[in-house]
């Protein structure tokens, strides 16, 4: 027994409690605390890990795909440590290890889900040595807290070749992430999804990733899923999408998703997801990759995904008083498009909501906004009643759905989140869907949980 | 018919600089000026005498070293253009590449467009936030918001700012001064979104543009309710109201 750690578990699990007490979340506080007192906190704890450690980085999907392996483990029976609560940053990490461990410092578990914020790996992999590491893709982050992805990529590669050790899952769609399987030594399985219904053959959106990553030539693409995610191959050198190794292929996309998973060694199967998005097919597939790679059996994975639920603003769902109410988190132009195809997926009436704060953590520069393309709302507005703006800076979303071209009348600012939440639920029909950047969440969820009735249970 | 050229907009388009297009567009359409825009690329033919307002947006450093060696090649029209009253605004990178040179953190000296007088060296910090500078636009004062987020520090010479810092870092963080004005050619470290939510600066902008056409007389006034809420909260956290 290492008396550091003792010590340092005690507090932060004294602060958990604290916290908890108090209100707050108290996701990563625990952990940052435990490492003031005995820096080799992580490290002890993670080595106690089994069978094995596995990380999920990228900018998207990070929460959801980490949740779904988790779940897919469990399903299977192993015991599971998880940084659920989307605390992903060195502390956060420590924190969900303090949660699971005894007060001496003992940790029964057999694998732990780690998702890692990126600019944070190289701190975490110093730490714990993973298994297997996810990467989901690379958008444009906001870039006061983020670095140009560029750096990013060559920060996660360097950090990955230090190491040396681990298999990659990698999203073949995204060029930027399948181009780990050459810029690091180690070996690779990759998922993608195959040409559908709603695959474009242009896109005028594409904002990363242009050129290739090797020679600097143009990428040409086949088809286009979102963002530069599609079928590429580079013009000028051998750089193409890898053949995934679990493809989604006919997959159709309506309130729900459906497609059949193809992969290597096995007869395809069908999936369902009673969720939108078809980053959430992404999400889903990435997990399978990993769960297939642990050799778990594809029935046990299907399970582990069926019996996904939503987390916290992940288009989580809730009815009031018969009207259906979405809650979804915004921190990126790539994740609010995604989250705004949505609203033309039925012809339901809608009131929609927006939250924008710019408090550190949400980012302190709103100017991403201008980077969504809300012009597709405008452009629709007739399926909307009102859009209430509100957060720290609500008056900014409003001009900004101003310039998108929805009519003066149909925007309303109110700083009041409960009166917004309030507003935005009135009148029986149709669907609300309520837009949240990352600390006005948990606020709006609290507001909506209190005001609803059949909100999903999670935690 | 108004036209806008958005130079590079493939490569230079970091922290919703687009929303610079968007709103000069919409302001023109609000008022029933017909207007349109072009998107320039790398080795497209571009005659500026053709466009009454250019946009150059700031990019990530490769992205920017692309275009230099394109820009190049037209420095002597973009300037000629510009002697004679081109409407342009220039934001963060392409600031500085109007400029004379930028000295890296290694010496290395890069030289700029040199068509303005005024260089840029790499500083030891980010400045990094919200900024207010006080500007006089067409006799009135005005007071523009925005958020900075540069490595640059600039330093002028013989040329005017495009106003005083009133709170925030400005061009360099010591001298308290913003951005740079030549002729019709206005530069700000004020990035992506600067003329949505300052909308003043926008019209002088269109102003400026009508009147080398002879047509003033269609900036008619708008309604800037939401627009000035925008900037007040903003004047509000920096104490400035």
């Amino acid at each position: 027994m290492k008396i550091g750690l003792f010590f340092a578990i005690m507090a932060g699990r004294l602060v958990a409690f604290a916290s908890r007490v108090s209100g707050r979340k108290g996701s990563s506080l625990p952990g940052v605390i435990a490492g003031k007192i005995y820096y080799r906190c992580l490290r002890d704890l993670a080595g106690q890990v089994r069978e094995g450690i596995i990380l999920v980085t990228g900018t998207n999907g990070k929460t959801t795909t980490n949740n779904m392996i988790a779940g897919i483990l469990e399903k299977a029976r192993f015991k599971v440590v998880a940084n659920f609560e989307g605390a992903n940053m060195v502390s956060g990490v420590t924190t969900s290890f303090i949660k699971k461990a005894g007060l001496f410092g003992k940790i029964d578990c057999d694998y732990a889900v780690i998702e890692v914020d990126e600019a944070s790996v190289p701190r975490v992999m110093k730490e714990l040595k993973p298994e297997v590491i996810v990467i989901t893709n690379f958008f444009r982050d906001q870039l006061d807290r983020y670095w140009e992805i560029e750096k990013i990529v060559g920060v996660i590669r360097d950090s990955l070749n230090k190491y040396g050790y681990a298999t990659l899952v990698l999203n073949a769609d995204d060029p930027l992430v399948a181009q780990f399987g050459q810029i690091t030594r180690l070996p690779a399985v990759f998922y993608g999804i195959g040409r559908h219904e709603q695959t474009t053959d242009t896109n005028t959106r594409i904002r990363e990733a242009k050129f290739c990553p090797f020679c600097g030539a143009a990428l040409a693409y086949d088809f286009f899923h979102y963002g530069q995610l599609g079928n590429y191959r580079c013009t000028g050198c051998s750089f193409k999408r890898p053949e995934p190794g679990v493809e989604a292929m006919g997959t159709a996309v309506s309130d729900r998703i459906t497609c059949r998973i193809v992969y290597a060694n096995g007869p395809e199967v069908p999936l369902t997801m009673q969720t939108m998005g078809i980053y959430n097919l992404y999400n889903a597939l990435a997990a399978f990759a990993t769960g297939l790679h642990l050799g778990i059996d594809t029935g046990i994975i299907l399970n582990g995904l069926n019996s996904y639920q939503p987390v916290t603003g992940r288009m989580e769902k809730f009815v009031h008083q018969g009207k259906q109410v979405f809650l979804i988190l915004v921190k990126n132009p790539t994740g609010f498009n995604e989250g705004l195809s949505a609203l033309f997926l039925n012809r339901e009436k809608k009131d929609v909501f927006i939250a924008i704060n710019d408090n550190d953590a949400d980012g302190k520069d709103v100017s991403w906004l201008w980077d969504v393309d809300f012009e597709i709302v405008g452009n629709g507005h007739e399926s909307f009643r009102r859009f209430i703006c509100t957060g720290r800076r609500g008056e900014e979303m409003a001009v900004r759905l101003k310039y998108a071209g929805v009519p003066r009348d149909k925007i309303a600012v109110n700083p009041d989140l409960k009166q917004a939440v309030r507003k935005v639920l009135e009148g029986g029909n149709g669907q609300s869907y309520l837009f949240s950047t990352y600390t006005a969440l948990w606020e709006v969820h609290g507001i909506l949980k209190t005001m609803v009735a059949g909100g999903i249970k999670h935690d | 018919m108004i036209k806008i050229c958005h130079l590079y907009p493939d490569l230079l388009n970091l922290y919703g600089d687009r929303g610079n297009i968007i709103a000069f567009q919409q302001r023109c359409r609000w008022r029933n000026i017909p207007v349109e825009v072009h998107e320039v690329g790398i080795g497209d033919v571009l005659y500026f005498d053709h466009f009454d307002f250019l946009f150059l947006g700031g990019g990530s450093d490769r992205e920017q070293n692309l275009i230099v060696a394109d820009l190049m090649q037209r420095r002597n029209e973009l300037k000629e253009a510009i002697e004679k009253g081109l409407v342009l605004l220039a934001i963060c990178g392409g600031y500085q590449l109007l400029g004379k040179y930028y000295l890296t953190r290694e010496g290395e000296n890069i030289p700029g467009l040199g068509i303005l007088d005024f260089y840029t060296r790499a500083g030891d910090r980010r400045l990094v936030g919200n900024v207010a500078v006080e500007t006089n636009l067409g006799g009135e004062t005005v007071i523009l918001t925005g958020f900075e987020n540069h490595s640059g520090q600039t330093y002028l010479g013989s040329i005017q700012p495009l106003g005083k810092v009133r709170s925030g870092n400005g061009n360099n963080g010591e001298d308290g001064w913003e951005g740079a004005r030549y002729k019709n050619v206005f530069c700000s470290y004020l990035h992506g979104p600067l003329l949505p939510k300052n909308a003043r600066l926008t019209d002088h902008l269109i102003f400026l543009v009508l009147k080398r056409r002879n047509r003033q007389e269609l900036l008619k006034p708008l309604d800037n309710t939401f627009e000035d809420r925008a900037c007040r909260v903003m004047l509000g956290r920096m104490g400035l109201v």
